[in-house]
């Protein structure tokens, strides 16, 4: 601990101000690159040169306050409750362990509904108003705050643990006394995370008819060919979430107290199948209470038949004994379109995330360049960067992948980059000692501590994918699963849009559980210490 | 310090936990109100897009009190490219919709009991626009070339080369969504949209294009319907005669001064981001899809039997199988006084 603790002390005075250096001179290079860029497409109506964005940004200042005023109010809003819903179930499951895999497992199958559908169904479940836009904020972010809480919950040496234990206390006392400041590193890097994408989850919820908002404006702007009000409002997005980022951050190591501590969590108890057995069991309370919650809000909220599918109907439309087989076909068809999207985007995103990562680590002070670039590129809206990423790559499979490929990057690379950091103070201070060389340390201590964060953000980046391809087919390329979710809901075909949702949740929970699978035998054989 | 420091945390993530299950419980009964919907006197009419000058009659209603007059509190919903029209109308959040022949007839086929009760739009907006140096003025010209549209409109196209005796194989379609981009970047030879949206743009900005109403070629189906459920024909009806009524002379006052209801589009939505220019342009460009000799004689909103016959076998080569029931006449008889 004493070790880190003064390498703490050394580094904001060194090293932060050579971070600010590069980063200033990174984002300079990145204007300048912009500016020619824009200068060198004009007249195709794609990219809008910086000195373009600040005109249209003062030209429209009023129009643009307040659509900001609106959709930071609703992001700010489904924030609060997304992260506020997190804390809570956090705090259940580490005060009574028994439900932790139901409460995960729920969670899970929550994040997994792709949004494509379920947005037009949020607008009639909440009526008018901001409510999708809430909505879908606070789903963006619950989940990305959520696993990292719980593990932190359970980052406490079981010493601690044992004196609460002597001292005669429960597991609640454990959890407000031991585990709840345990985690808080843990939450704020959630947070983080966080910050981008309720402000994307509140823009694509104002595409469900809200009257006012960036999200409004970005659809408006698109239409009207007005790129620099297009690259005004991708600005301001990506402005806004970059300070909130930061912004948490700083926030965050006040009252945290830094990076999350280096703690050695001994390996969770029980064989193999034990441990199956509890999955299993798990799993299936799970999807029980999902199917109570579906089928109970259908009754609860007298939702018209015209809209709702009960589980006994999507039972009809999969096993085909409703139409035949007809929905069904249609559905693994457009599946089939977008996995060839999926895959390698989410593979590629991946890949980048960790290679950056692993960059910023090997080539101290990149951080301050690649930083505000890879925010950017995950907080602007996915209706801005498709013309672009389509213009440069083509609207075939490329722009696609490369858009999933974004979406998946970012956590990845904050996850990584959480964990490289994690490696134990102790081990680095021997391997400096004996004067390692930089990329054995990388190979033999950073990688290992960084695995559990790096298949967390694996695990994670499945859904965001799912949500990032289904969007890009949606709004670009009008090919696969997303396109058909988004015609059927104004062809009010609600079997095709129920069986959709199902199949895409059921197909997104096994990706994960699959990555899942492979992460626990990646760590039980190179970081067993950190399995739990 | 410690000490101090290990308090506050605990007493925030306490007050976290309850502010999340506090707003939880806020936003659930918030749903519950609001969707019991307004109280007698009030109704919302259900647009089929985000605020512009497309509506420009509603937004006439609204502002000189033709509603109000009548007793009728009306609100007006907005659109948008998530946001089917259907399931409020069916649910009864609005008591009128603004849809199409198509999705009406499709939600029809879905269980919904709507009637299109009048038809803001005679003729359909659908064209095919494209650049002067490479253009498409008939439906032969569309072969070998590259179409950018949204998949969901590849019936529309299929049938409109079924109607002219062309090959769609021989087109090649791109999928492309909202923007006139791909024209303008040379990706496509031709984009098939609404004469009132893309071309619009593009002459705003400076881009000249070429149009071919698919209307004129055959492809006869109403736009911008309105519908509303057979139990609010019933048990709403003098509800929905004064919503009618407002919006039939709402629209009329719209044709007599279209750069006045461009004005009052942009003024009542500061929000909406709606240039001035654009929606004189494109007020100006759908008078002649609203109105014809036909509504002339008859009334605006209003069809003979010879329209339903042509819709009836365009849908049918759409692929879908409708009836004249699903046109109800006598909501607009009443307004007309026939």
């Amino acid at each position: 601990m004493s070790a880190g603790a003064t390498a703490r002390i050394r580094r904001p005075i060194t090293a932060a101000r050579r971070d600010a250096a590069i980063g200033t001179v990174g984002v300079v290079i990145a204007l300048v690159v912009w500016e020619l860029a824009a200068r060198a497409l004009e007249g195709g109506f794609a990219l809008a040169a910086p000195t373009a964005v600040v005109a249209s940004i003062v030209d429209n200042a009023g129009l643009l306050g307040r659509a900001l005023a609106a959709t930071g109010t609703t992001a700010l809003l489904g924030f609060v409750i997304g992260n506020g819903a997190a804390v809570a179930l956090g705090a259940l499951a580490a005060a009574w362990p028994r439900s932790e895999r139901t409460i995960t497992g729920l969670a899970l199958i929550v994040v997994c509904l792709p949004l494509v559908a379920t947005a037009p169904l949020l607008r009639v479940l909440l009526g008018q108003g901001d409510g999708p836009s809430i909505a879908l904020a606070a789903l963006s972010v619950y989940y990305t705050t959520l696993i990292p809480l719980l593990v932190g919950l359970r980052a406490v040496p079981s010493t601690w643990l044992d004196l609460v234990q002597v001292a005669g206390r429960g597991p609640l006392t454990a959890l407000v006394t031991v585990r709840a400041r345990a985690s808080l590193p843990y939450l704020a890097a959630g947070l983080q995370i966080a910050a981008p994408a309720a402000f994307l989850g509140a823009m694509v919820g104002e595409f469900t008819g809200a009257e006012r908002g960036l999200g409004v404006l970005t659809i408006r702007a698109a239409r009207d060919l007005d790129v620099d009000l297009t690259w005004a409002l991708a600005t301001i997005a990506a402005v806004i979430s970059m300070a909130a980022y930061g912004l948490i951050g700083i926030i965050a190591r006040r009252l945290a107290g830094g990076e999350p501590p280096t703690i050695l969590a001994a390996p969770r108890l029980g064989s193999g199948r034990g441990r199956l057995r509890a999955t299993l069991v798990g799993a299936g309370s799970a999807v029980i209470a999902a199917i109570v919650l579906w089928w109970g809000g259908i009754v609860a909220f007298d939702i018209t038949p015209f809209v709702a599918r009960t589980p006994i109907d999507v039972i009809g439309i999969v096993t085909g004994t409703r139409d035949g087989g007809e929905t069904r076909d249609a559905l693994l068809g457009a599946l089939a379109e977008t996995a060839v999207f999926v895959v390698p985007g989410y593979l590629a995103g991946l890949l980048a995330g960790l290679a950056l990562a692993i960059l910023v680590v090997l080539v101290p002070g990149t951080t301050g360049a690649v930083m505000p670039i890879a925010i950017a590129l995950r907080s602007v809206p996915i209706v801005t960067t498709v013309p672009l990423i389509v213009l440069l790559l083509g609207r075939g499979p490329v722009g696609a992948i490369a858009i999933t490929a974004v979406m998946v990057f970012f956590p990845t690379l904050v996850a990584c980059l959480h964990g490289l950091r994690r490696a134990p103070g102790q081990v680095l201070d021997v391997m400096k000692v004996y004067a390692t060389p930089a990329w054995r340390v990388l190979l033999q201590a950073r990688i290992p501590a960084m695995l559990p964060a790096f298949f967390a953000a694996a695990r994670m980046g499945v859904p965001a994918a799912v949500l990032a391809v289904t969007a890009a087919e949606w709004l670009a390329t009008g090919t696969g699963i997303g396109a058909l979710m988004a015609l059927s809901a104004s062809l009010s075909d609600y079997d095709v849009l129920a069986g959709a949702v199902v199949i895409v949740t059921v197909i997104s929970a096994v990706g994960y559980a699959l990555v899942g699978a492979i992460e626990t035998r990646v760590l039980a054989r190179y970081a067993p210490e950190q399995s739990g | 310090m410690a000490e101090r420091r290990t308090l506050s945390r605990r007493t925030l993530i306490g007050a976290g936990i309850f502010g999340a299950v506090g707003i939880g419980a806020a936003t659930a009964v918030g749903v519950g109100v609001a969707n019991r919907g307004g109280g007698a006197g009030s109704a919302a009419l259900q647009l089929s897009w985000l605020h512009s000058v497309q509506f420009g009659g509603s937004y006439i209603a609204l502002d000189r009190g033709y509603w109000s007059e009548a007793g009728l509190d009306v609100s007006l919903l907005q659109g948008g490219p998530n946001a089917p029209v259907e399931p409020p109308v069916v649910s009864g959040q609005a008591l009128v919709g603004v849809s199409a022949v198509d999705f009406a007839a499709a939600a029809v086929a879905e269980g919904a009991t709507f009637k299109i009760i009048g038809a803001a739009m005679q003729n359909n907006p659908t064209v095919i626009a494209s650049l002067p140096d490479n253009p498409v003025n008939e439906p032969g010209d569309l072969l070998g070339k590259r179409i950018g549209m949204a998949l969901a409109n590849v019936p529309a196209l299929e049938t409109l080369c079924t109607l002219n005796n062309i090959d769609v194989n021989e087109i090649e379609i791109v999928p492309t969504q909202y923007t006139a981009q791909p024209l303008t970047s040379g990706e496509v030879d031709c984009l098939l949209c609404w004469e009132t949206d893309l071309p619009v743009a593009m002459e705003v900005q400076g881009v000249e294009s070429v149009t071919m109403l698919m209307a004129d070629f055959g492809f006869t189906l109403q736009s911008q319907t309105y519908i509303a459920t057979e139990e609010s024909l019933r048990d709403r009806r003098d509800e929905v005669v004064a919503m009618m009524a407002g919006e039939v002379r709402g629209w009329e006052e719209y044709r007599r001064d279209t750069d006045a209801a461009a004005a009052l589009s942009v003024e009542m939505f500061p929000d909406a981001g709606l240039d001035l220019e654009t929606q004189r342009l494109q007020a100006a460009r759908q008078v002649p899809l609203m109105f014809s000799e036909l509504t002339d004689e008859i009334g605006f909103g209003f069809w003979n039997d010879d329209v339903i016959a042509s819709n009836i076998e365009t849908l049918a080569l759409l692929g879908q199988t409708v009836t004249p029931d699903l046109w109800d006449t006598s909501i607009l008889e009443e307004v007309h006084g026939s």
